[in-house]
């Protein structure tokens, strides 16, 4: 029984824009043939198997977990504070510097890139591993103040007034009220940030060296010379792992409990 | 005895210096210890901010506040032993009710089986215990309120500050929870301070009320003292008075619809003042009517209300009305344009 043949029929589009590539993607990687086709001609597991004992892919994976974490956790350390700053805080143009923080979105991640390889890499000749730590981090700034803001935004501001009325000082008040408020907010900042990282090529292709290279960027290096599905089967390794992580965060957090409903 | 709590020309301004706007202008204030004290004033007057700069939680421009005697105004609110109520609750979402009653007592460093009594106590005051171990997502509008007040009365503070408490309920939760304030306030002898716009919550509830107006005290007194004989047109339009005539040899006057009277024909006069008058509206409320009368003796638009409990006339017919004497009140100026 469909009412609006139209609504559905663009909704269907929009799935299948959505996720068509994906099972397109599945197919080819599971494929027993040798060649990037679909439909996959038979299946089998070989391209995984491939996948695993290509060395650059493993030691990229690394680095690229090492990034995405230690990323994640800085861009949360400066940016809940800010945050906290910004909608609790009486600060002087607080449009401004909501905005200010918003430029990593809206300057082109190749501009940032390029800068930040003049500026540390070649000018301070920091490592290339801190340099794609730094960069990401910026990159992820954006991310957790606006959603770790959206979460702090929705909580009454009475809240943190109610606990000093009852006689908890600034830090007790931060720690056993603003805090488990905000942990909702955190806790998905930090996944979108930790995605974010692990899935990022323009920023990360400048700011690789030698002998340290994230997995988007040697998987992109791979393509340009070989024509096979074991991109397809790192791909579809990596899908899964996101999607792990997101229901894995549902089941322990689940939003909902945290806030009692 | 002190006041619990005592305001010496305390004025809060925001804004900047420049086009800064007084929110509370040289308020005098002692609230009396055991009462029930009520800010009443329409929305701007100062109300809340006077009740935020008691908390701690507002910082006065000038002017001293004192809690039990001791000068208090730089005291930040942590170490001022208040209880709030929020209009929004303002419950801790991530804990459970009981754990909501208890913070303030394990704040303040109680040892464990002290906390366990006292809030359990405060919980049963408010006839929630069965919820202790609930979330405050789970209660209704009113339980969460009642759980508020639970968590404010739990620390036995030296004065317990309401503020709008009732605003976020249905009318009919909302008269209920009156009662329950009363109740608790009387129960444990608390001194209360009740920040509201509704007249009706200020009369029930208070011993000793305080009308303000753009900052200033506009009138205080027992609510039996201040309704029958409000001091400025402020405070009788505020309190319901619709009627405003200038009588000749009487100057400014106040008087209720309720109080108006309409006279049949032939019905002796009672001391007050009788006029005549032209019908020129007439309102079906149920239990009377109100109807609208123009005054032909006090010029042009001096019209009435008048509020009528037997067969309305009819417009444009001439009636006598009665404004008893004992009912008319004299106004002053109001505490604005006194100055």
């Amino acid at each position: 029984m469909i009412r609006r043949p139209l609504l559905s029929l663009l909704t269907a589009l929009a799935f299948l824009i959505m996720l068509g590539p994906v099972v397109i993607l599945l197919g080819v990687a599971f494929t027993a043939g040798s060649t990037l086709t679909f439909p996959p001609e038979g299946l089998s597991l070989r391209w995984f198997a491939a996948a695993l004992d290509y060395q650059p892919f493993i030691s990229s994976l690394g680095t690229s977990l090492v990034v995405a974490a230690l990323s994640t956790v800085l861009a949360l350390a400066l940016g809940v504070p800010a945050t906290l700053a910004l909608q609790r805080g009486l600060i002087p143009g607080r449009g401004v510097v909501e905005n200010l923080f918003a430029t990593p979105i809206i300057v082109p991640e190749l501009v940032l890139g390029l800068a930040l390889f003049q500026q540390l890499m070649v000018g301070l000749q920091i490592t290339a591993l801190a340099t794609l730590v730094i960069g990401h981090t910026v990159l992820l700034l954006p991310y957790a103040v606006r959603v770790v803001g959206a979460s702090l935004a929705l909580s009454d501001p009475r809240l943190e007034e109610a606990a000093r009325g009852l006689g908890a000082g600034p830090l007790r008040t931060f720690f056993q009220v603003t805090l488990p408020v905000m942990r909702p907010g955190i806790i998905s900042a930090a996944i979108l940030a930790f995605i974010t990282s692990l899935n990022n090529v323009p920023l990360s292709l400048l700011l690789t060296g030698p002998g340290v290279s994230t997995l988007p960027v040697e998987m992109l290096n791979y393509v340009q010379s070989s024509y096979d599905p074991v991109v397809a089967a790192v791909s579809v390794l990596l899908l899964a792992a996101s999607v792990a992580v997101a229901l894995v965060t549902e089941r322990l957090v689940g939003f909902n409990k945290v806030f009692g409903r | 005895m002190t006041p619990v709590v005592q305001l010496e020309s305390v004025s809060r301004a925001f804004g900047r210096s420049r086009d800064a706007v007084a929110a509370v202008s040289d308020l005098d204030l002692a609230v009396p210890r055991g009462k029930f004290t009520t800010l009443l004033g329409p929305s701007g007057c100062g109300k809340t901010t006077t009740l935020r700069m008691i908390a701690g939680f507002v910082q006065p421009t000038s002017g001293r506040i004192l809690l039990e005697g001791a000068d208090a105004t730089k005291t930040p609110p942590e170490k001022r032993n208040i209880g709030m109520v929020f209009q929004s609750y303002a419950l801790f979402p991530h804990m459970t009710i009981i754990d909501n009653v208890a913070f303030g007592l394990r704040a303040r460093g109680l040892a464990k089986t002290e906390v366990t009594a006292r809030a359990g106590e405060a919980l049963e005051l408010v006839g929630l215990s069965a919820l202790a171990g609930r979330k405050p997502g789970a209660l209704s509008g009113g339980q969460q309120q009642r759980v508020a007040l639970a968590r404010a009365v739990a620390i036995r503070p030296s004065v317990l500050l309401l503020d709008e408490p009732l605003s976020n309920l249905d009318a009919r939760l909302r008269v209920q929870m009156r009662a329950e304030l009363r109740r608790v306030q009387r129960e444990t002898g608390l001194t209360a301070i009740l920040v509201t716009h509704d007249q009706d919550e200020a009369l029930e509830l208070s011993d000793h009320m305080v009308i303000l107006n753009k900052g200033r005290l506009e009138q205080e007194g027992a609510p039996r003292d201040v309704f029958p004989r409000p001091a400025s047109r402020f405070v009788a339009d505020f309190l319901g008075y619709e009627n405003f005539p200038v009588l000749p040899g009487h100057g400014p006057v106040a008087i209720r619809p309720e109080h108006v009277r309409l006279l049949s024909s032939g019905e002796p006069e009672d001391a007050g003042v009788t006029l005549e008058a032209t019908v020129t509206n007439v309102t079906y409320q149920g239990s009377h009517c109100v109807v609208e009368v123009n005054a032909n003796g006090l010029g042009d638009g001096t019209r009435l209300l008048c509020a009528h409990p037997g067969e309305a006339p009819r417009p444009g017919e001439a009636v006598r009305v009665l404004l008893p004497a004992a009912h008319l009140v004299t106004l002053g100026e109001d505490a604005e344009a006194a100055r």
